[in-house]
């Protein structure tokens, strides 16, 4: 990889309820470029960011953000950190009881003691960068599902961070909503300059963005490199993922017993 | 015989986990006092949801309370030829149990229930996550200004209970039951110390309120992040809030007043 790495996996592993997530993922996060981590639901992809932003600890491996060792540092240093990121969740998760303009507000009037006409230059500065300056007095319940993600997108680049993580921010958009996120998230990195983190499954909007994007499957990254390199790349389950197959290494079925005992074809039927 | 063992110890192992995580939440809480500027507008806030939008509940309860022990006990005292003891056994019933109590079971019905609900929905919308992204834990911005809302407003709301349920008993046994008014308080006044009775009441309701806010906001803070997790929590914070109380009262009482 030609950049400088921002962020650092090293052979992390982390289960829960008994089920192992990573087994031993190594993977590096170039700085300034948009990197995509993809994978079929349930794999970890989630997981992952909250690893990266700390709130959820590995087993055993280093995560290594701006120099920082995540795992190891303590709570004040953590939270320090953390000014440093913006995360976009799949569900917005703006504040309810705020609307619009304090939501982007927030992060500014706790971090920051900006006086009060300049945090309404920069909020309105930053919710005009999403196209929702006009929306500014509507409360949450009152925003669309892609609405409310432009507003969180706004809130998430409120105190300029080096590194924002972006977790499904396509799921269930229609097209437009679905063209704007794109485009957005394309023209905050570069003009920002900023170190993206895109976590998706929906392959054509994710790959049409990244530089550089891996595919994790079964604890592992079992593919990685530019999106022309993966779409060539040899393995079939990343082809499978790639091209929605939906059958092939990544079986159809759910493990299951033989047919005939449960249609008690065979006996033993329960 | 095994099987039913390791149950019972994962049952063990599950309230030992569950006291340890219910403990550091609290030391989390506590510990993160925000700076005086920003946490005095949040706990004024919460003291608005939390005291007085539970007053109307407490005021009703308190009254009709208070009327049913003016009548109560002017039945029973009457035959004894008693009945201008009616004031002293109101106020002592009111101040020494019912007050702490009744305003306890109450405010977790009514507060209790309201903040697991809140937190619960902020986990599940992922809100507090996202506070935690932004560099603000949510221990002390989301749930130290409910905690001491709580430990706060639930002493002021018992000592209204007792006011009002006083002002209601004197309403039935003096007003329309003919209780000499002059006997009615006077009694009262004699027969109440401020030391013990007063005083030990309201050690009941700062302890009521103490352990009924942390059960809301732990139930809320630790529920699964689903619809029937949140569900889940509301219960249990009346029914732990509700237990707890009643089984806390029978030990301070025993402390406060068993030196027979």
């Amino acid at each position: 990889m030609a950049s400088e790495a921002y962020i650092t996996l090293t052979d992390v592993v982390f289960s829960r309820s008994g089920r192992r997530i990573f087994d031993g993922v190594t993977l590096e996060i170039p700085r300034g470029k948009i990197t995509a981590i993809m994978g079929p639901s349930g794999t970890g992809k989630t997981t992952l960011l909250r690893l990266i932003g700390g709130q959820l600890k590995p087993d055993s491996g280093t995560i290594m953000v701006a120099g920082e060792n995540v795992p190891r540092l303590r709570r004040k240093a953590l939270y320090t950190l953390r000014e440093k990121m913006g995360m976009l969740f799949q569900s917005g998760a703006l504040f309810t009881d705020l609307s619009a303009f304090e939501n982007v507000a927030f992060p500014l009037r706790v971090h920051t003691s900006l006086p009060e006409d300049m945090i309404r230059d920069i909020v309105l500065m930053k919710l005009e960068a999403v196209g929702l300056r006009g929306a500014r007095d509507l409360m949450p319940s009152e925003l669309s599902g892609g609405m409310t993600r432009r507003v969180a997108l706004a809130r998430s680049i409120a105190l300029d961070p080096e590194l924002i993580m972006y977790d499904e921010p396509f799921a269930g958009q229609d097209p437009i909503a679905m063209g704007v996120l794109v485009k957005l998230i394309r023209d905050l990195n570069s003009s920002m300059g900023l170190t993206s983190v895109l976590v998706s499954h929906d392959v054509p909007e994710s790959l049409s963005i990244c530089h550089y994007a891996c595919i994790i499957a079964d604890g592992q990254i079992i593919g990685e490199g530019t999106p022309d390199e993966l779409r060539q790349h040899p393995s079939e389950r990343v082809q499978q993922f790639l091209q929605g197959q939906p059958d092939g290494p990544v079986p159809f079925n759910y493990p299951a017993p033989d047919a005939g005992s449960d249609w008690g074809l065979t006996g033993g039927a329960r | 015989m095994m099987d039913r063992i390791a149950a019972l110890g994962r049952l063990g192992l599950d309230i030992v986990a569950t006291v340890g995580r219910a403990g550091y939440f609290l030391g989390g809480a506590l510990a993160g006092v925000p700076k005086p500027a920003v946490g005095f507008p949040l706990l004024v806030r919460q003291l608005y949801s939390v005291g007085v939008l539970s007053l109307a509940i407490v005021l009703v309860s308190g009254l009709f309370i208070g009327m049913v022990l003016g009548l109560q006990g002017y039945t029973i005292l009457s035959d004894y030829g008693s009945e201008a003891a009616v004031g002293q056994m109101i106020a002592l019933t009111l101040v020494r149990e019912l007050g702490p109590v009744v305003t306890a079971l109450l405010f977790a019905g009514r507060a209790g229930s309201a903040l697991t609900a809140e937190i619960g929905l902020m986990k599940a919308t992922e809100q507090l996550s996202s506070m935690e992204m932004m560099g603000v834990d949510p221990l002390r911005r989301v749930i130290a200004p409910r905690l001491w809302a709580g430990f706060i407003a639930m002493p002021i709301l018992a000592v209204i209970f007792s006011v009002v349920g006083i002002w209601g008993g004197m309403l039935v046994s003096v007003d329309w039951l003919g209780v000499f008014e002059g006997a009615f308080w006077g009694n009262m006044q004699s027969s109440v110390s401020f030391a013990d009775d007063v005083l030990n009441g309201m050690v009941k309701t700062v302890v009521f309120g103490f352990v009924c806010t942390w059960i809301a906001v732990f139930q809320g803070y630790d529920c699964v992040p689903t619809s029937a997790g949140i569900s889940s929590a509301t219960t249990k914070t009346v029914v732990y809030s509700s237990l707890a109380v009643l089984g806390l009262d029978f030990v301070l009482t025993a402390v406060m007043f068993g030196d027979f």
